[in-house]
């Protein structure tokens, strides 16, 4: 058994968001600068490449664009907002997910009720969630406890060390991760959605601090709470706002997911399987405003 | 190359793409299961990516806009691929450029050796199966483990994959059954979910076993160094979460400028593959972990390799077949690939675009060029491409190619030199075709050829050769307007027998 420890070689160390609020902004900020990789063989390679489209040397300067992205009608349509809930309710159905609409107002109400009323249908006693800001400010854990879920929250501590044994699995790395550990074992993760696109029925996670891959992953059901007002109508839209919040490669979050339904097979005989590796029950609540 | 032994009999012969593509044509045709299986869902897939471009509209405008967007990017791809490669480092990430495939097998195996790794998790890589990596590691010691469903059945079976999306096409429930009970020493019923379920748990411990977790790449996004991964059923994203390591493995032409060209890949790309809006799962991969992250690989390498690519650039007969996205709609479409299936092509790549890639990487067009005549160029695979490669011509111009280099057998060139003697002389063709009428008699029954001489025989085998006409169609043309001549009213048309 591995013992975990406060050393500097437990791979969860860093900041844990406080979850004083603290917008993308900062928590894109707060992530210092990795020293910069290294590039090996680029020089005789691209040289190569220049060479056979007629150049003498690589291209320096940007090539002029006379188009950049999607067709231009395509992306002046502008869906109402309840236009673009009601796709995205008819994308995510159409593929097995569950959609509730409610007041954003009576998000502390009915988000931890939703999230217990999952776990009571399905027997789950065990729920790791994303320790992002919005949610801890709802009931949500209280409520689940009341239940008597167990809930891991994504940060640095969230999981005593005995609550998350190792089991017999793992590689030396992912055994000294108690929070992996802890989501592996739960078998339900609640995240925020930092934006949702109408038109493909998909949910847009950045990853970064408290938010982590793990949660929307490892547990075979998965809960999103998507604010109204980052549901946009398709996937470029999300794109550009993620552009303009992280202009910079080094700032960028090491991971966005784009999640579209239940996790899907059907290398089998062509039969359609569900929750292959990710998780295969997936619900959605919109806060409309 | 790659083994065909789903057949059984992996004879070298048959290994080899271009000669052996008759005998594994044959064996591929007589196989009823694998010809009912790709058959449907082939047709399943195409239905589904037809009903797709119907509900988005204005298909042939995505078509030209992702043409148009590869187009630039490959015919710039000095620049991209230095952009893309300044940013992957500025997120932190190494990148390695790789001018052939051992030059990419040799850098992974530095990166294990120095992980001192045992085990690495594989999303699905076809240009891992292009450098034939896996028996590499095997070779110091490194297991590597594929956790796409499909290509997990086929890792057991020990096969290759027989279709770019759906790997083990060829496989029926029975013997997938078989082969996870072997692997798990319990019985499994031929049912999809136990299957399933089986695999899920086996795949969910590699991946928190791994050592490295390694996927291919279906863009690069230059503007900021990102892996973009797309997945429906989520071992890429399993592979780039938990591992402590990532190794990206690319084609180098696997570029798309910014984020909003990336929209239009991903829209053309799900709905051409399998008929979905967008695959279950993309992730964007920028860099390792950063400073605060909780979960992710502590190490990036993204390995960017050419191995052939680079020398369709400026080729302008064959440089657009680096626009290719690997969404396979040429193969579900392909009525040539519908009757045989991926491996009778013997290559890494099958359908019409593995016919052409493959003699192109492989810069041989003697062996792998004979894949070229696996077609029957009727243009659909152009008609089904998201991004308008024209197959169709380059297997043409594979043909041409195959020809020009004298690689065709000599009997094949002293034939085709003499039919185009017959045909460029307009009183040799008449007398040709008259020693032809004559020549056909010992072996006219019923008024046609039913078993050809020779090298011929290939054709009567399932059809006949009808006969030459005893007077040809030039003789009768004259006649024709003799008679019109003379009987300017009456409606055109020849006496009854002419018309046979």
């Amino acid at each position: 058994m591995t013992t975990p420890s406060s050393s500097s070689s437990n791979p969860e160390r860093g900041n844990a968001s406080n979850g004083s609020g603290a917008a993308d902004r900062t928590a894109a900020a707060g992530a210092a600068a990795r020293p910069a990789g290294s590039i090996t063989g680029r020089d005789a390679f691209l040289r190569r490449i220049a060479g056979r489209l007629g150049r003498q040397a690589p291209l320096a300067e940007p090539p002029a664009r006379p188009f950049v992205g999607v067709p231009e009608r395509y992306a002046a349509i502008r869906p109402t907002l309840r236009e673009r809930i009601d796709q995205f309710e008819a994308n995510w159905s159409a593929l097995t997910g569950t959609v509730w609409t409610v007041a954003a107002t009576d998000a502390a109400e009915a988000v931890p009720a939703l999230a217990s009323r999952i776990c009571a249908e399905r027997g789950i006693d065990r729920v790791t969630r994303w320790d992002h800001p919005e949610l801890n400010a709802l009931p949500l854990d209280a409520a689940l406890a009341a239940a008597g879920v167990a809930v891991v929250p994504w940060r640095d501590g969230g999981v005593a060390p005995q609550d998350a044994p190792p089991g017999d699995a793992g590689s030396s790395w992912s055994r000294r991760s108690p929070l992996l550990r802890a989501a592996e074992r739960s078998r339900l993760g609640i995240v925020w959605a930092d934006y949702a696109v109408a038109n493909t029925g998909t949910l847009v996670l950045l990853a970064r601090g408290g938010r982590g891959r793990s949660p929307s992953l490892l547990p075979d059901t998965l809960l999103a709470v998507v604010p109204a007002d980052k549901l946009v109508a398709r996937m470029g839209e999300a794109f550009e706002a993620i552009r303009r919040d992280y202009p910079d490669a080094a700032a960028m979050p090491s991971s966005i997911n784009l999640v579209t339904g239940p996790s899907r097979s059907a290398d089998i005989e062509n039969d359609l399987t569900i929750g292959v590796h990710g998780p295969g029950s997936v619900y959605a609540i919109i806060l409309e405003p | 190359m790659s083994h065909t032994a789903h057949h059984g009999a992996a004879t070298d012969e048959l290994a080899k793409i271009g000669s052996g593509l008759k005998k594994r044509t044959e064996l591929a045709l007589g196989d009823e299961f694998l010809r009912k299986a790709v058959a449907f869902t082939t047709n399943k897939l195409k239905t589904g990516r037809l009903k797709a471009m119907d509900d988005f509209g204005d298909w042939e405008t995505w078509r030209e806009r992702g043409r148009a967007i590869r187009e630039h990017v490959v015919s710039h791809l000095d620049y991209y691929l230095g952009q893309f490669a300044d940013n992957v480092a500025k997120a932190g990430g190494h990148v390695h450029f790789c001018q052939t495939g051992e030059d990419a097998v040799r850098t992974f195996l530095d990166i294990a050796r120095k992980a001192e790794a045992k085990l690495v998790a594989k999303g699905k890589s076809m240009v891992s199966e292009e450098i034939h990596l896996n028996e590499r590691l095997k070779e110091i010691g490194v297991e590597a483990v594929e956790t796409d469903l499909g290509e997990y059945i086929l890792q057991l079976a020990r096969e290759t994959p027989s279709h770019l999306i759906i790997p083990a096409i060829h496989k029926n429930k029975q013997q997938i059954a078989d082969l996870f009970s072997e692997e798990a020493g319990e019985t499994f019923p031929a049912e999809t979910k136990p299957l399933a379920d089986y695999a899920r748990r086996r795949l969910r411990n590699v991946f928190l076993e791994a050592d490295i977790g390694l996927t291919g790449c279906n863009f690069g996004i230059a503007e900021s160094g990102t892996i973009t991964l797309v997945s429906n059923e989520g071992n890429a994203r399993m592979v780039t979460t938990i591992p402590k390591i990532h190794v990206v493995v690319m084609g180098m032409e696997r570029l798309v400028p910014t984020f909003a060209d990336v929209e239009v890949m991903l829209n053309l790309l799900a709905r051409s593959a399998t008929g979905q809006k967008l695959t279950t799962y993309t992730s964007f991969i920028t860099g390792p972990r950063r400073e605060g992250d909780l979960d992710g690989p502590e190490e990036l390498h993204v390995l960017v390799l050419d191995n052939g690519r680079s020398a369709q650039l400026g080729d302008p007969q064959f440089q657009p077949v680096l626009h290719c996205i690997r969404c396979a709609a040429c193969l579900n479409v392909c009525p040539v690939y519908k009757h045989v299936g991926g491996h009778t092509y013997g290559s890494v790549y099958s359908g019409p675009i593995g016919a052409v890639l493959t003699p192109l990487l492989l810069q041989d067009y003697k062996e792998a060029g004979t894949l070229a005549y696996a077609s029957s160029l009727c243009g659909a695979c152009y008609e089904a491409c998201p991004v308008k490669i024209p197959l169709h011509d380059m297997l043409v111009q594979l043909r041409h190619r195959k020809v020009k280099l004298k690689l065709t057998p000599a009997a094949e060139r002293a034939a085709f030199k003499t039919y185009a003697t017959a045909f460029g002389n307009v009183k040799v063709y008449k007398m040709a075709s008259k020693a032809a009428y004559w020549l056909q008699q010992p072996l006219l029954r019923k008024g046609a050829i039913r078993r050809a001489p020779g090298p011929l025989a290939g054709w009567t085998q399932s059809r006949f050769l009808p006969m030459v006409p005893k007077r040809s169609f030039r003789e009768r043309w004259a006649d024709l307007q003799r008679e019109l001549a003379q009987k300017p009213s009456q409606p055109a048309g020849g006496k009854k027998e002419e018309r046979s």
